[in-house]
């Protein structure tokens, strides 16, 4: 026990030692923000590119690490005799591969910059496909699924930037499916249980502003 | 008294009222500014034109940088140009927004660039069928984003002239054809009204 508190102590000697030399530390700093995305090349059969609007909030963990508390709500057509809804609540980590570079370091004036990330995260998600021409016809889902993808910050001043991100999200869990008969027009639902991948790639586009920075305060 | 005295007189008295003209900067930062107009806006895709009544309000963060929130509402039977039938041009139309600005310029005199998400409701013909009357109708909402562009001249402490060009677009899915698009671009332009929150 003597040791792992030996141990457990000289490891936060470390952390703060490794932080002595830093005048800011973005930990803890909230963002709020708007988001617009477009949902491409999606499993579904027939089914369209979707758009879609939504909001989240930003809380860094640390230099390197970010993360994204997101909602969107996407509507997309599955030709012309069915449309989808997809609302999906969520998290994504970013984590900031180069942020060590002197590129990023702002002495002075503060001047625009790019800041790219990889991300990674899962989300909650609830699907439903209504026929256009009976809205009583309809089937529904509540799935989760996983996402990973690449992105960018353009920070255009300290507290704001704009963030493009594109991801690839897997649907896990129950999948429904379309038979759509073009003579009849009759519309069908097949639901199909079990650990079907069904997936698109998400392209957002976000603006965020820093609300608060909710601990470790900056040195002075 | 010579004549290049009196030019020199001349210089010193006009150099002394530009001097004492010189207005301060309305716009900075916890500026709070709103307004209301109407906004012709035409459907690109339907070719027709309505009026809009556009409202908003500002809050101006940064030096640059603004939050804005703003809404659309179409004004009923206002379409001055209408070829469309029920299925393809909405009865009621609402929009609205959130998002971020981003002004450059002179002290009173800025360009303003806006990015706004939001949602565009519409109402469209549920049963557009030829022989069935009347007519019923369904809400719908609908993802949308506004740009816009404008620019803004901030003559006096409380009032502005502002002028912008709007570009919406977004995709009405609930309807019993294939789905519309609603892409849109108009003008909102007038008076606004601004205040300072917090005293330097």
């Amino acid at each position: 026990m003597k040791g792992i508190l030996l141990i457990f102590t000289l490891t936060l000697g470390f952390c703060f030692f490794g932080q002595a030399d830093r005048k800011y530390n973005p930990a803890g700093m909230l963002s709020l923000g708007g988001r617009t995305t477009v949902s491409l090349f999606n499993d579904h059969k027939n089914e369209m590119t979707g758009t879609g609007v939504g909001g989240q909030f930003r809380l860094r963990f640390s230099d390197a690490v970010n993360t994204d508390w997101f909602f969107d709500y996407i509507t997309s057509d599955i030709l012309n005799y069915a449309h989808r809804t997809d609302y999906h609540i969520g998290w994504s980590v970013l984590f900031y591969p180069i942020n060590q570079l002197d590129y990023f370091r702002q002495d002075g004036e503060f001047k625009p910059k790019f800041r790219p990330y990889i991300l990674a995260g899962h989300c909650f998600d609830y699907s439903r496909i209504e026929s256009k021409a009976d809205a009583t016809v309809y089937g529904e889902r509540w799935s989760s699924a996983v996402q990973a993808g690449l992105g960018t910050h353009l920070e255009l001043s300290p507290r704001f930037d704009i963030s493009l991100t594109g991801q690839y999200m897997i649907h896990l869990g129950n999948h429904i499916e379309t038979d759509y008969n073009f003579t009849t027009g009759e519309l069908s639902f097949n639901e199909h249980k079990g650990a079907s991948l069904a997936g698109h790639v998400l392209l957002t586009l976000s603006l965020n502003y820093k609300i608060a920075k909710l601990w470790g305060f900056s040195r002075r | 008294m010579g004549i290049q005295q009196k030019i020199t007189g001349l210089f010193l008295l006009v150099s002394t009222l530009i001097y004492s003209q010189e207005k301060p900067s309305y716009f900075q930062p916890s500026l709070l500014r709103a307004s209301a107009t109407i906004a012709p806006t035409r459907f690109y895709n339907q070719n027709t034109t309505v009026a809009f009544i556009n409202g908003f309000v500002e809050y101006i963060l940064e030096d640059k940088i603004s939050v804005r929130g703003e809404g659309f509402v179409m004004v009923p039977k206002s379409p001055i140009i209408m070829f469309n039938t029920p299925e393809i041009f909405q009865r009621n139309c609402n929009g609205w927004y959130a998002g971020f600005g981003y002004h450059l310029g002179k002290k009173n005199w800025k360009m303003d660039i806006h990015a706004e998400p939001g949602v565009l409701l519409t109402e469209l013909a549920k049963n557009p069928t030829l022989f069935i009357e009347p007519i019923a109708y369904q809400w719908s909402v609908n993802p949308s984003y506004l740009i816009k562009i404008g620019t803004s001249l901030y003559f006096s402490k409380v009032c502005h002239f502002f002028a912008e060009i709007n570009f919406s677009d977004a995709w009405a899915r609930k309807t019993p054809y294939a789905s519309l698009s609603m892409k849109q671009y108009g003008i909102s332009a007038g008076l606004g009204f601004h205040l300072l929150t917090k005293r330097k």
